[in-house]
């Protein structure tokens, strides 16, 4: 009878909950978009949707972001011929509205709320080790209206909760980028391995390579591992809602930097599981997830204890991107999978730092964006 | 530069959003009219509800179309460089969500105009010769002006009168000065007519009897009133006809420089004029008769993933084998006895870390197979080596990913090296002597802006690369026509055309002509993909022959359609094309002879065969991705449902016997 009455009281306590949480999930190896519905319990695939125009030819969807107004959601896709391209899609119907072409591996990007422009990082993940670019579009006519040239293939980036700043992590340079939203310029550089001269510019940086007859080139004698790699390897940032600090993944030192934007250097470091990734910060800024990509897990942080509370496993390998709901209690962590398996999204529950659901998906599961809760 | 301050009354225009202030983002509601080479100062201002200015905040100005009127910063600083009307987009941010945003219009007024240029038109003309002009007219800012009203006009329309279309008529011999007016500039061209002295056309044709899709090449001889041949003579071909076929219209193509193709079967009369000197030549085109019948052999059904490319080759024990690729899967390649071709048999496969296995190739001695990767867990993809001695039995020699992380597309082995894309930008030499320690000895890329390639392909020495815009690039790794070598390829011709969907190329050298084409294909998805994401998606693009015997003026001369398909990749042997459509399957294409004009229109498809398989990946969905023949037999791979097999029919002589029990 008490089991009954447990059952009966959870169930209660379910439906008054009642709120439904949407994510948007692409899958890179599948050229699609999911949307899935969490309900507290189960998660689902509600929609997929194909992206891209090339159905034999992987376009590789990549960074996915939600409008401010929630009216639009936008979808890098890296490869193309060469340059890939954004695309806005309606949140209402999940029909294209517009695209536009930007740079060579167009990944993580964000729409300031200060400003209403998207920027968008050209990772160019596999190009030559020089320094690319923050496409800034204005998402109304879906142009290009500038690129900022920042480090050796940018990747992670995120928009300060006032929308003034923009900050990004040079992956192969090793450094973090704040960049002025309105005056589109970069505002300061901060070398996360700790050397004074700045790796860009010792790598291939400052050379014209659009002017150079690579073919003629010898590059057996270029000692192209003498090259600046990274060791921090940041691959993701992202700014404290309230605290005035950004944390950064140090995907190659398997630790979170945390920079203090006003003294402008790094003032703590967190070790982390193997490889950290993507990192996520609870919009009451109480707890930091991020994922350990080569440990297929994902650590849940107290800021405010600065302690790592739990390391959740995923369901599978290859853990990637991680995003938080509106309400802090919920991590929708994307997971890619390798080879022929499906993605699949996590659901954590933050307090308990534990998984609570899971669902597969198309391939390579990667991009993530919590789009919105409802009752 | 010229800085004006506009200082003029900015009038009010709410286009901003209006926030609980109700602060609103002030602009000239007026056009600003900038002459091109000014800058203007442009004004914004965020006023209160009592119109007065909010102190403190930024701006930011950023023009609609940068290359004609510059402007991006937090100044307004507006630099005005063609002529046109434009917009500028203002945005005054703020932290608390009350961004304000607003358009300047803004007119940058042309130039005036500079000068008419007029073509190099022939100083002698002779009589009854219409003459086409060619006219570009110019500003003072160096900008072409096309849409500016030209006239036209001839001082002496006895000896050339003016026609629609800038068109000129040589009416009789005399001088004549045309003058050719555009905004109020002129240019004057003094044109001389002759008396047109052909008073006689010899005309004759290489054939006067064959077939749809043959070429006629006429030879017209222009001669005067002592017999004498005037070699100058400007002569226009045309023809006429008649269809064989009450049910079609006559039709075919002639060029100017005499070669006329029939694509219906009939009766054409070919025509050469000068003035009113003429003459014509009848020739019957006849029904090509070249269609054979196919039939499906065999196939090797894969109903649980997309399958990519295929290779069919003899192995070293004189046995025949495929190995297919896998796409958007679980990084497989498959192997398979086609021995009988009746009876595949998938005999081994390999996996490796990727989701796509896009490519496969065997070298010449039928040891060594390449695979290309796409998708790797760990973003580090490049190519596989793997023995194939045994294909019952193959196994991985060694993974390469140097400089090849990006992806591999496409590969092709020739001569003890692997050519290996990169990221779709460039494509590798890799020496593979030694097949376990495989090393780069040399790369080609183009330097055009924003270059990519999709294809690489070897014969002879010679690279034959597709690079969408940049079209076909013919390249020397050892063919010593232009003293490349694996480690260093030198290009020595190309072609693009305009659609820019160059994707796949295939040389060709017809023995009876001695004309050597390279077949260029298309991939075009212009429908785009199904929302729902249950329908097969449909292709468009066709093959592009373009003739390369002169190596540095190709042509394109011919191309092959499907309707309602597009092209993948093809192969060519013994004048036979083999062309995967898609979804419409294979196409077996007449290639022989000549090739001008339309080829399927001229009946020159021999056969076709398309997979539809209700077992599919994706049911009933044919989806052809290539076509190889082998001793006899057309192996295919497709898309939704694994490697067929097909052989076409012997061709019967039409005045055979019919034997009947």
């Amino acid at each position: 009878m008490k089991k009954i009455l447990f059952v009966l009281l959870v169930g209660l306590v379910m439906s008054v909950n009642g709120q439904n949480y949407y994510v948007y999930v692409t899958a890179e190896s599948e050229d699609e978009v999911a949307l899935i519905k969490f309900d507290g319990k189960d998660a689902v695939v509600e929609k997929t949707i194909p992206v891209g125009v090339w159905p034999a030819e992987i376009e590789g969807p990549h960074g996915i972001n939600v409008s401010p107004d929630g009216k639009y959601w936008y979808l890098s896709l890296a490869h193309g011929n060469p340059y890939g391209t954004l695309y806005k899609y309606s949140t209402e119907t999940n029909e294209v509205v517009g695209k536009v072409e930007l740079g060579l591996f167009p990944a993580s990007l964000q729409v300031s709320e200060a400003t209403g422009l998207l920027y968008c990082v050209n990772f160019d993940l596999h190009g030559d080790m020089v320094p690319s670019t923050v496409s800034v579009v204005d998402p109304e006519d879906m142009m290009e209206i500038q690129r900022i040239e920042t480090g050796v293939m940018p990747h992670g980036s995120r928009i300060s909760s006032d929308g003034l700043f923009h900050y990004s992590v040079g992956m192969m340079s090793g450094e973090l980028f704040e960049i002025n939203t309105t005056r589109l310029k970069v505002n300061r550089v901060l070398q996360l391995d700790g050397k004074k001269e700045e790796p860009a510019k010792n790598a291939m940086a400052g050379m014209d390579h659009s002017q150079m007859d690579h073919s003629q080139m010898d590059h057996s004698k270029m000692g192209h591992d003498k090259m600046y790699h990274s060791k921090v390897k940041p691959t993701w940032v992202i700014p404290h809602p309230t605290n005035n600090k950004v944390y950064v993944a140090g995907n190659g030192s398997d630790e979170i930097l945390e920079v203090d934007l006003e003294k402008w250097e790094i003032t703590n470091r967190m070790a982390t599981g193997k490889a950290p990734y993507n990192v996520d910060i609870s919009p009451d800024g109480r707890y930091m997830v991020a994922t350990y990509k080569a440990s297929a897990e994902t650590g849940v942080w107290d800021l405010k204890k600065g302690k790592e509370l739990a390391r959740v496993k995923n369901s599978r390998k290859v853990s990637h991107g991680v995003s938080i709901s509106s309400d802090s209690k919920y991590a929708f962590v994307s997971v890619e999978g390798i080879g022929g398996e499906p993605g699949t999204m996590d659901v954590i529950d933050i307090k308990k730092a534990t998984k609570v659901a899971s669902v597969d998906m198309g391939k390579q599961a990667g991009g993530i964006i919590f789009w919105k809760m409802e009752e | 530069m010229l800085v004006i301050k506009l200082l003029s009354i900015l009038v009010c225009l709410s286009i901003g959003v209006v926030h609980a202030q109700e602060l609103t983002l002030k602009v000239s509601t007026e056009p600003t009219t900038m002459k091109i080479g000014q800058s203007i100062q442009l004004q914004a201002a965020v006023v209160d509800g009592q119109g007065n200015e909010v102190e403190g905040r930024e701006y930011l100005f950023f023009s609609r179309d940068r290359r004609a009127l510059s402007v991006v910063d937090t100044t307004g600083l507006a630099t005005a460089m063609k002529h046109g009307e434009y917009s500028i987009v203002v945005i005054s941010p703020n932290k608390d969500k009350g961004r304000l945003r607003a358009d300047i219009q803004v007119i940058i007024e042309p130039e005036a105009i500079a000068k008419v240029e007029i073509e190099d038109v022939p100083g002698e003309i002779y009589a009854g010769v219409t003459i086409p002009l060619s006219i570009k007219v110019i500003d003072e800012a160096n900008f072409e002006r096309p849409e500016v009203d030209v006239n036209i006009t001839s001082s002496n329309t006895k000896i050339v009168s003016v026609a629609p279309f800038k068109k000129l008529i040589a009416n009789s011999g005399g001088k004549s000065t045309i003058t050719v007016e555009a905004g109020g500039v002129e240019t004057k061209l003094d044109i001389k007519i002759v008396d047109n002295p052909i008073v006689k056309i010899e005309l004759a044709a290489d054939k006067t009897d064959g077939r749809s899709g043959d070429v006629f090449t006429l030879q017209a001889r222009a001669l005067d009133k002592s017999g004498k041949v005037v070699q100058d003579a400007p002569i226009n071909y045309s023809f006429t006809g008649e269809s064989y076929d009450v049910s079609a219209a006559p039709s075919g193509l002639m060029t100017d420089e005499g070669k006329f193709v029939a694509d219906e079967p009939g009766l054409y009369v070919l025509h050469a004029t000068c003035g009113s000197a003429a003459a014509s030549v009848t020739i019957s085109a006849n029904q090509r008769n070249i269609t054979r019948k196919i039939d499906l052999i065999g196939r090797g059904s894969i109903n649980t993933k997309h399958t990519s490319d295929l290779w069919i080759w003899e192995g070293v024990d004189g046995k025949d084998y495929a190995v297919t690729g896998t796409w958007g899967a679980d990084g497989k390649a498959y192997f398979w006895d086609v021995t009988d071709p009746a009876s595949i048999t998938l005999i081994d496969s390999v996996q490796v870390d990727a989701r796509t296995v896009n490519d496969v190739k065997i070298s010449e001695d039928g040891k060594t197979c390449v695979i290309s990767r796409e998708g790797a867990s760990n973003r580090k993809n490049g190519l596989v080596i793997i023995d194939v001695t045994n294909p019952k039995d193959v196994s991985i020699i060694s993974e390469f990913s140097e400089n090849l992380t990006g992806g591999v597309h496409n590969v092709f082995i020739y001569k003890n090296h692997v050519y290996a894309l990169s990221a779709g930008r460039k494509y590798y030499s890799v020496n593979i002597e030694d097949p376990a320690n495989p090393k780069i000895v040399g790369e080609f890329e183009l330097d055009t802006p924003g270059h990519a390639i999709h294809d690489v392909w070897v014969e002879d020495g010679i690279a034959y690369s597709s690079n969408w815009d940049d079209g076909v690039q013919l390249v020397d790794i050892g063919n010593g026509i232009a003293g490349g070598s694996p480690s260093s390829p030198v290009q020595f011709a190309s072609y693009a055309y305009p659609s820019g969907s160059n994707h796949a190329a295939f040389p060709y050298r017809d023995k009876k002509t001695g004309k050597f084409y390279v077949i260029l294909g298309d991939e075009e998805f212009p429908y785009g993909l199904d929302p729902g994401g249950k329908k097969p998606s449909r292709a468009a693009g066709f093959l592009h022959i373009i003739d390369f015997t002169d190596l540095k003026n190709p042509k394109e001369v011919a191309w092959f359609q499907v309707p309602f398909a597009g092209s993948h990749n093809f192969w060519v042997e013994d004048d036979v094309l083999y062309a995967a459509f898609y979804n419409a399957g294979v196409r077996v294409i007449d290639i022989s002879g000549e090739l001008l004009g339309d080829l399927n229109r001229q009946g020159r498809e021999i056969a076709w065969i398309v997979p539809e398989d209700p077992d599919g990946y994706v049911p009933n969905a044919p989806f052809t991705w290539g076509a190889q023949p082998h001793k006899g037999h057309i192996f295919y791979s497709d898309w939704n449902s694994g490697l067929w097999s097909a052989k076409l029919r012997p061709v019967v002589p039409e005045n055979a016997a019919v034997e009947s029990k």
